[in-house]
């Protein structure tokens, strides 16, 4: 178990390392989806099932094929090499970064356990489906109405935000060059339907 | 079994890299990503002490976090997207300007 948990962690911090110190957005994108498989790894070894399968399909699944998928459509794979505005910013970020990670490893070995490790396994009942579902459906039942209201609102939001605006007359949207500058033409024709869409 | 203080320690460590990569990127998706892994950080951290306790909301709280992530991230790509629409850069400097 304990082996276990240092290859996943290990792995988790490589990838987030990856992410903070890629170059190119698609390798920080790939980075961030190794440490979230890791992170779901994790979930299963403190007995949080249904968790870390939620982790593996909505988080390494859903959310970074999006990042992805808006990355290559931006062409932001680039970085940026103009010298940063604010200066000594990286190495004042790191100094910052490494005394919170220190206060808060100093701070996570001061915590003693309130009960048995078993007894807490015992109690969230390996995090199954059954377990969540009933604590989502009866304590949290209001916070579980207002995030399915948030996300009716969220899918309503994104469309509205990226809707190309009516077409010209002529039939030619400007925004068409804008929106792809450097895309290969044939690789992006979509049916007209969809483009309408 | 590994105890709950290593898991706190790993959640600490990957927060602050999520910070680090928030204070140095300098395009808006990389701020992102970062952002994505300091909520996963938290995360790890909410889990561990659900296991601590035996009370399983600390893992409903996770479910709540995961929605509430997806949602933000289809809302900030969808402003992204606009703003390079309009813009053509997703760089956070030449973004400062509050008009248009």
């Amino acid at each position: 178990m304990m082996i276990a948990f240092i290859l996943l962690g290990a792995l988790a911090i490589c990838g987030g390392v990856v992410t903070i110190a890629a170059r190119n957005a698609v390798h920080a994108a790939l980075g961030l989806v190794g440490t979230l498989l890791c992170v779901g790894g994790l979930f299963a070894s403190m007995s949080a099932s249904f968790l870390a399968a939620t982790q593996v399909i909505v988080y390494a699944g859903a959310i970074m094929v999006l990042f992805l998928f808006v990355i290559m459509l931006l062409n932001a794979n680039s970085p940026i090499t103009s010298k940063d505005p604010i200066p000594y910013v990286r190495e004042l970020a790191g100094i910052g970064g490494t005394v919170l990670a220190g206060a808060f490893v100093v701070l996570a070995f001061t915590y003693k356990d309130p009960q048995p490790l078993a007894a807490g396994v015992k109690g969230v009942g390996d995090g199954t489906a059954l377990v969540m579902g009933e604590t989502l459906l009866t304590r949290f039942l209001l916070p579980f109405e207002a995030v399915s209201i948030l996300l009716l609102v969220a899918i309503v939001g994104a469309v509205a935000l990226v809707q190309r605006p009516a077409a010209q007359p002529d039939g030619v949207s400007d925004t068409d060059e804008v929106l792809l500058p450097s895309a290969p033409a044939t690789v992006l024709r979509l049916p007209e339907r969809e483009v309408r869409a | 079994m590994v105890p709950t203080a290593s898991y706190i320690a790993l959640s600490g460590i990957l927060f602050a890299l999520g910070m680090i990569g928030v204070l140095t990127r300098r395009t808006a998706i990389m701020i992102f990503l970062s952002v994505e892994l300091m909520l996963n950080a938290a995360n790890i951290a909410l889990v561990a002490f659900a296991r601590a306790w035996g009370d399983p909301t600390g893992q409903t709280a996770v479910f709540i976090v995961m929605t509430l992530a997806a949602a933000e991230v289809a809302i900030g790509l969808a402003i992204i997207v606009a703003i390079f629409r309009k813009r053509e850069t997703t760089n956070v400097d030449d973004l400062a300007g509050m008009k248009g």
